[in-house]
């Protein structure tokens, strides 16, 4: 696929997830709160879900792109992994909205389990946000074929740059279909 | 906000004007069961009053966690220590259930406070309720048995004993969880 095509892409979607990010956070509190049913996770906690997730790609991108990128020439080109598109496209919405797999979300992911949710979860988002938008200016630059980032399946399954970029995102518009279910149920429960 | 216009008229009555400049400045946050309002190191932000849920004070010691105060609705919340001299937090503030604050920054409550002389003087009757309020605690704490300070807590906040879970309320008494029990079967 083209990097640069990948690259606009990923830049669009984050531009808009960020926006939402914004928008959302200026909801009533106890909109955030609200739990759309016994169990299930409110806003905040979709938000902090996408942080505990989406942090060990950014993390592990930042820390690889300043020791290597420098070293590597821009490429055209960019051929996902097969774990890492596998997995991607196993995960990411369908075009008609309809998620085809169901995943049960590992302890270290669960915000319930963790240190809980807040408004700042939401800031940490929008942070998080744009510090993989930086990474994407470095992408440009480099191959992202030529570098390998523990992935959030375990460190064992380490993913190519590309796919430590494209991965993390489609999880997270997977999880906006969440947020934007949580806010409509919101308004309809609390009138 | 009618929660914090309530909070503040419990100590000065605002003309219309007064209330429309001090409105704005203040915002609602949430924090969902479990997350930190602030934590030991970091440097508190925000002066909150507490619109819903409850919230712990407490500061790590020998591994452990010493309760020192709770927050619920229409009391203050955060550390305000930190708050005042914008150093690093001694105490953590963590949500024991989901909740709503309604907060003011630091550089906003500042500037009511030189631009509003009623918010002045709001200012120096909380910290004077908060100043007796320690005093009272530490007489307690330091004349009373562990007896006592249970009887005290019930009389006081009885609500606190439904809302708060009791390791926290034993540590709040400093008391051992085993003391606590036996203080409560007793009623």
């Amino acid at each position: 696929m083209s990097t640069e095509q990948l690259i606009t892409d990923l830049e669009h979607i984050l531009a808009g997830q960020r926006a939402r990010a914004v928008e959302i956070a200026a909801m009533p509190a106890g909109a955030l709160l609200h739990r759309p049913e016994d169990g299930a996770w409110n806003i905040l906690e979709v938000f902090e879900h996408l942080n505990l997730s989406s942090g060990i790609y950014v993390r592990g991108l930042e820390k690889v792109f300043a020791l290597r990128a420098a070293r590597h020439r821009a490429n055209p080109e960019f051929r996902p992994g097969w774990l890492g598109d596998y997995f991607t496209k196993g995960l990411q919405p369908q075009p008609d909205g309809v998620i085809k797999w169901r995943m049960r979300t590992m302890r270290m992911f669960d915000p319930g389990r963790q240190q809980g949710a807040s408004h700042a979860s939401i800031e940490r988002f929008v942070d998080l946000c744009d510090r993989f938008l930086a990474l994407l200016t470095i992408a440009r630059t480099t191959d992202l074929n030529a570098m390998r980032v523990a992935s959030s399946l375990g460190p064992i399954i380490r993913f190519k740059a590309g796919d430590a970029l494209r991965f993390p995102v489609a999880h997270q518009r997977r999880h906006f279909l969440q947020i934007e279910r949580a806010v409509q149920r919101a308004a309809m429960d609390r009138k | 906000m009618d929660i914090v216009r309530r909070t503040i008229e419990r100590y000065v009555t605002l003309t219309e004007a007064e209330w429309s400049a001090i409105a704005p400045c203040w915002r609602e946050y949430a924090f969902g069961r479990g997350s930190e309002v602030c934590a030991v190191g970091e440097v508190e932000q925000r002066f909150y009053i507490v619109k819903s849920g409850v919230q712990r004070l407490s500061f790590p010691h020998d591994g452990r966690d010493i309760c020192v105060g709770f927050a619920y609705d229409g009391s203050w919340c955060g550390e305000y220590a930190s708050f005042l001299t914008r150093k690093p937090a001694r105490f953590d503030v963590v949500a024991l259930t989901d909740s709503v604050l309604v907060g003011i920054e630091h550089d906003d409550l500042q500037k009511l406070y030189v631009e509003q002389p009623v918010m002045e003087r709001f200012g120096r009757l909380i910290l004077e309720e908060l100043l007796v309020g320690r005093a009272m605690r530490e007489i307690e704490q330091l004349s009373l048995s562990a007896e006592e300070r249970f009887d005290r807590l019930v009389k006081r906040s009885p609500q606190l004993l439904q809302l708060v879970p009791q390791k926290d309320i034993a540590s709040y008494l400093r008391m051992t969880p085993e003391t606590f029990s036996r203080a409560r079967k007793r009623r």
